[in-house]
């Protein structure tokens, strides 16, 4: 049953980037139409099962001190096939995609859930945690880039949703409107949390704050450290 | 193909590998391994609780400086605290338990309003206009000092703010925040203290605050040993002689003031029939 | 003249953190205070030139001479996190003032897009050596910019009264997107 716990919990309690902040930069970048930001989530979901697996499936053998490294390559070998795959059978969407394709090995999600989960935890957990996350980013990258498409276009996943008399908002499409949608659905969150507290009369949680704190690096370890109190 | 891109990665592998591992031998730099060992056993979480920059800068601190105690780190609590001590040689909670204080009687009336503030709402903001109050020595009460604490031992009562005895660990945030430095640190065992921070004398004091210290120095005249005096303009007391002195004086300072400005604190506040209100701190 | 118009345009046509969305997480997470913000950049500059010069090096005297394109992200990033683990070191013993600075944030900026993104871009560009490098410094010129921009008008948001849900990282990217939108305006200047 703890499979299922794992795995739903990137669904909805710890969706990344809407609640877990790790991986802004893609989320920014390629959500201009909902059919982008479901490729990236896809090629997300490849790169993060499989680091997962490998990760948990190594645990036991790398080194503390030079983890990060390994994992590092871990993934980095891994977003390279999916680079040459995209490549291979889907170059429209990698054309699309751009730069940030290689930037998946630096996506704070495959680092972040090898460091957190990955390296403590069985095989079947791993790949469990990593298809929950990966799916719950795929479906929030589809969510903001459907959101950008329908008001920056008038389309959706390529189909016209209004008629002609539509004046694209082409704010949405360019990057201020990346920053303040991501922004403000941010705070849709907090206040729907909030609002979810209030009525089971838990106290207030905290607000998003920037960097899940995946331990990478000095700003994420303090931040599991004062959690763990 | 597959064997050139294995040699390569194999080869980038070791060349890095081994230009690291020399440069960690011959870059490596001497530091006393205390402090790398009390760094460990603090929770680094650089919280600034322990009033350093850091808590790099906290173990150097304590393993070099031996006034700086052990127990000065209140994110990781009692267990760190021996630790510390442990290694640095010293005793956790050696030091005399310390708490903030805000030298300033003021509640809602007894100080004249210079003029009505609207703006940030921020004592350093406030600061930067003149104080809104007609003393300039006020507690401004807008809270810059609430919100600097890491621990939450804060909160704003009647227009001025109010320390939580039990949750506040002298850390010196407030006092560095405050731009009227009226917070001061002083033992948590202090028999008495000074409510008020003004520099000014007499009918000047008067006329704006009915809580004011006037310094007509009856409390440096009655103390019999000799721990009250006026500094800087303030009525100063050294709590260490004064809780070294003992009891036996009956807070005669707080006896004898006639403005009341000088108050028992903590249990001999029980005693004493003039305390109206719960003392501030 | 050419790189007159490269300087303007990295730092404010093409910001590489406004308009190309690179280094969002070190942006959000140091943008609080202007001194973390300035080291922040400064490291920033400092690994971004480094970690250029030598991932252009492998791929043009290595991956490219042997076939080896796809490799690139394998890589470039081992050359990236090898290179910032030996500059730490060396700025520890080396130059330790300037350790004291930079040195908490350079394993951020290990694993962060804003470096791995530059060096990529200077190869989808096709940059020679020369103007990759003054390319990376230019770019990461604006990436401090940007974040200096921010630190300052977070500051100010400390004592605004915001309502809790805005608070925090949502109101830090509403900002980055007013401030990305002011920095359109510097679209027209070239051409």
């Amino acid at each position: 049953m703890s499979i299922v716990k794992e795995f739903t919990k990137g669904l909805w309690k710890e969706i990344p980037p809407f609640r877990l902040v790790l991986g802004l930069c893609p989320t920014l970048a390629v959500t201009k139409t909902a059919s982008d930001g479901m490729g990236m989530g896809a090629a997300v979901i490849f790169v993060l099962v499989l680091s997962n697996v490998i990760i948990s499936l190594v645990r036991k053998i790398i080194p503390k001190k030079v983890r990060i490294a390994c994992f590092i390559v871990i993934a980095a070998s891994l977003v390279v096939s999916v680079e040459l795959l995209m490549q291979a059978y889907a170059y429209p969407l990698y054309q699309s995609l751009g730069i940030f394709v290689p930037l998946i090995v630096v996506n704070c999600i495959i680092l972040g859930r090898a460091e957190a989960f990955a390296a403590k935890n069985p095989v079947l957990l791993s790949a469990a945690d990593g298809l929950g996350m990966g799916l719950g980013f795929t479906l929030s990258l589809t969510f903001l880039g459907a959101l950008r498409e329908i008001f920056g276009y008038g389309k959706l996943f390529g189909a016209e949703v209004f008629g002609p008399a539509f004046k694209p908002f082409t704010f949405m499409i360019e990057a201020p409107g990346a920053f303040v949608c991501l922004g403000l659905i941010l705070a849709a969150m907090n206040y729907l949390a909030i609002w979810q507290s209030k009525r089971a009369g838990l106290p207030e949680p905290d607000v998003a704050v920037s960097c899940g704190g995946c331990r990478a690096c000095a700003i994420g370890e303090s931040k599991q450290i004062i959690q763990e109190g | 193909m597959i064997l050139q891109s294995l040699l390569v990665m194999l080869g980038l592998g070791l060349a890095c590998s081994a230009v690291l591992a020399v440069a960690s031998k011959l870059l490596a730099v001497e530091e006393d391994p205390r402090v790398e060992a009390v760094l460990e056993a603090l929770p680094g979480a650089n919280c600034g609780g322990c009033g350093f920059a850091g808590c790099e800068s906290y173990a150097a601190a304590a393993v070099n400086d031996p006034n700086v105690p052990a127990d000065r780190c209140c994110a990781g609590g009692a267990d760190t605290a021996a630790k510390v001590a442990a290694l640095t040689g010293k005793a956790a909670g050696s030091a005399e338990p310390m708490v903030a204080f805000r030298r300033c009687a003021k509640t809602e009336g007894n100080v004249k309003k210079l003029y009505d503030y609207q703006g940030v709402p921020s004592c350093a903001a406030a600061k930067q206009l003149g104080s809104p109050d007609a003393c300039a020595y006020s507690c401004i009460g807008l809270g810059d000092c609430m919100r600097a604490c890491p621990f939450d031992a804060m909160y704003m009562a009647h227009g001025m703010v109010h320390v939580n005895r039990d949750k506040c660990t002298a850390c010196g945030n407030c006092v560095r925040t405050c731009p009227n430095g009226i917070m001061e640190i002083v033992p948590q065992a202090a028999r008495v203290m000074v409510l008020c921070s003004s520099q000014d004398k007499g009918k000047a004091v008067t006329d704006v605050c009915d809580a004011g210290c006037i310094s007509c120095m009856k409390c440096v005249k009655e103390c019999p040993a000799k721990c009250v005096k006026l500094e800087g303009g303030v009525i100063r007391i050294d709590h260490a002689a004064c809780i070294a002195y003992g009891p036996e004086c009956q807070e005669v300072c707080a006896e004898k003031c006639p403005r009341s400005i000088l108050r028992r604190l903590g249990a001999t506040a029980q005693a004493a029939p003039q305390e109206k209100q719960e003392e501030a701190a | 003249m050419d790189y007159f118009l490269m300087l303007i345009s990295a730092i404010f046509v093409n910001n590489i953190l406004l308009a190309q969305y690179l280094g969002n997480c070190p942006f959000l997470g140091c943008s609080k205070e202007k001194g973390v913000a300035f080291g922040m950049g400064a490291a920033v500059i400092f690994v971004a030139v480094m970690a250029t010069a030598f991932t252009w090096i492998m791929q043009k005297w290595v991956l490219e001479p042997y076939g080896l394109g796809y490799l690139q992200t394998l890589v470039f990033i081992l050359v990236i996190a090898a290179l910032v683990q030996f500059v730490e070191m060396f700025l520890k013993k080396m130059v330790p003032p300037l350790y004291k600075a930079l040195g908490i944030f350079l394993p951020l900026i290990t694993t962060n897009c804003a470096v791995l993104g530059i060096a990529i871009l200077v190869q989808r560009k096709e940059f020679g050596l020369g103007m990759s490098l003054y390319y990376s410094f230019v770019a990461s010129l604006g990436f401090t910019l940007a974040l200096m921009l921010m630190a300052g008008i977070r500051e100010r948001l400390i004592i605004a009264r915001l309502p809790k849900s805005l608070q925090g990282t949502s109101i830090g990217l509403v900002m980055a997107g007013l401030m990305s939108l002011t920095f359109f305006a510097f679209k027209g200047m070239i051409g």
